[in-house]
């Protein structure tokens, strides 16, 4: 199934790890991605610098079978990823479309090699859009039949076909639209109904044109009914010469094949949006409630007043209690007295002694 | 606020006055129980009339008393088929998060979005004038949470639309 990203990140990634490595690597990895799609690289030390990629990926078109050849129009746009680093291999890898030989010693180590690795590892995106490129390329042919335009049927998801329609002078591309969820299918009609009418605004103009009906179009009849039974309606795109000259073929081809990943993208990111907002307004509604409620009066909290001279001793800091005893110590004993009473140190330490006090600023009277 | 929203609220509001005097009254028919007699209804002399306040076909209030208790029960409108999805989301999330609300009830009674009970010991609890306002005023912003819910969704669906069919250009 296409994604959003052409290039595969796991892919990509093992790509990397084999070109900057320093010594030659000994590697064999399985990717599995989307379900359907499988990539094998294997790597040896004794055969570097090569490294052989397979792949294993469904085709557009209905009816052919997983182990047929590809067409020779995709291995053309294979061979044109990088046509320095990359060699087709035929027979391909039993159990696999295609098999690549990559040289990893002509890409350079600078920048540019990020971009051909990038390249490299986008070759299943290559391989889906190059049937559908194919068909929009002839965009204004008219070797069409007397009359009829067969629909072409495209399948990427065995769920999610979609069909292309030549006619003359454009190409519809019809995705008939399922969603699992009732609330879905309501978010996604309200997101067709703002792109039609987007579509028709000044600001698009240029863009295809694009219609959304709850029932087939007329095009689509004759078609198989399960293909036709949708809970969404059919979304249209008229393909123009305008939408596929030079670089714009590519564009346009893949924004098609990525249409069902999109739409259900939004969808499940409006239904986070809903979540979101909603948790930000519980507080708001729950606020009056709040204020409501009866407040009962408050306990009055006295603070005992004690002697002035006690409080004076207890909001003392240790340190000063301490230099407070030192000197009122000294100065005892400085004191001469000429008559020596006998006992006296005795009644001194005893009843002279500085009391102890813990620093407590206050306290607060208990009921 | 429009004139016939203002209307209806302030008939919700002389209504709710007028309904909200609830004293403690022990279960008849279970000795040392105390339940709110507008959910048992089984008692036909503690229960007053239920009255229903419509705004339109879309939207009305119900408020059922008994002798101690009192239930509202609200139908919000609900134009297209998108603000039915969007009220049904987000009443229901406030329903799950009752105990935040204390008066909130976590089903709402058949046929209406929302419901609340309030009973003798909310009333000792709260000011009934601030109770009566939270109820009204919960009214207006469920009504405007709701419209600027919508309003975000076809929003956002513009701009990615936009978005969408700029890359073809």
């Amino acid at each position: 199934m296409a994604c959003f990203e052409r290039a595969s990140p796991a892919l990509r990634e093992i790509l990397l790890k084999i070109h900057t490595a320093e010594r030659p690597l000994e590697i064999e990895h399985h990717v599995h991605e989307f379900g359907s799609v499988h990539y094998h690289v294997q790597s040896s030390a004794s055969n570097q610098p090569y490294t052989y990629l397979s792949v294993s990926t469904p085709l557009l078109s209905q009816g052919l079978p997983m182990s047929s050849d590809l067409p020779q129009q995709t291995l053309e746009m294979v061979k044109g990823i990088c046509p320095d680093v990359v060699e087709i291999v035929e027979p391909a890898k039993e159990g696999y479309r295609l098999t690549l030989k990559l040289n990893f010693a002509r890409i350079p180590h600078s920048k540019v090699s990020t971009k051909m690795i990038r390249d490299i590892s986008s070759v299943q995106a290559v391989i889906l859009s190059s049937e559908l490129k194919e068909i929009l390329r002839n965009v204004d042919s008219q070797e069409v039949s007397r009359g009829l335009y067969k629909p072409i049927k495209l399948i990427y998801h065995p769920r999610e076909p979609f069909f292309v329609i030549k006619q003359p002078a454009k190409i519809t591309a019809v995705f008939p639209m399922r969603f699992k969820e009732t609330e879905d299918v309501i978010i996604a009609t309200a997101f067709f109904q703002e792109l039609m009418d987007v579509g028709s605004s000044g600001a698009c103009t240029k863009a295809p044109h694009c219609i959304w009906s709850a029932i087939p179009p007329p095009e689509l009849r004759g078609e198989p009914i399960q293909d036709l039974s949708t809970n969404c309606g059919f979304v249209s795109f008229d393909i123009t010469s305008r939408h596929v000259e030079g670089k714009k073929l590519d564009k346009t081809v893949w924004n098609l094949l990525n249409f069902y990943a999109f739409v259900k993208y939004h969808v499940k990111s409006t239904r986070g949006f809903i979540q979101r907002r909603m948790r930000m307004c519980l507080d708001r509604l729950v606020q009056p409630l709040q204020t409501a409620e009866i407040e009962e009066d408050q306990p009055v909290k006295k603070k005992a007043k004690g002697c002035r001279r006690l409080r004076k001793w207890i909001s003392s800091s240790k340190l000063k209690i301490l230099k407070r005893k030192y000197d009122f110590t000294n100065k005892i004993k400085r004191i001469r007295s000429r008559i020596k009473i006998h006992g006296f140190s005795r009644f001194r330490r005893r009843w002279l002694k500085m009391p102890k006090f813990s620093p407590v600023t206050r306290y607060i009277k208990l009921d | 606020m429009a004139n016939p929203l203002r209307l209806y609220l302030t008939c919700i509001r002389n209504t709710l006055e007028a309904a909200m005097c609830l004293q403690n009254f022990p279960c008849q028919e279970v000795e040392r129980h105390n339940k709110p007699e507008v959910e048992l209804k089984t008692s036909p002399e503690l229960l007053l009339n239920p009255v229903t306040i419509c705004r339109n076909e879309a939207e009305k209030c119900l408020i059922e008393t008994s002798i101690n208790s009192l239930r509202i029960s609200l139908k919000v409108k609900q134009a297209d088929e998108l603000e039915n999805i969007l009220t049904k989301k987000f009443l229901r999330f406030l329903s799950m998060r009752a105990e935040a609300f204390q008066v909130l009830r976590r089903k709402p009674v058949q046929g209406y979005d929302i419901s609340f009970l309030i009973t003798n010991y909310h009333c000792e609890e709260m000011q009934k004038q601030k109770l009566i306002d939270f109820i009204v005023q919960f009214m207006e912003d469920i009504d405007k949470e709701i419209s600027e819910l919508k309003l975000s969704v076809n929003t956002r669906g513009r701009l990615v639309a936009t978005e969408f069919l700029k890359q073809f250009v």
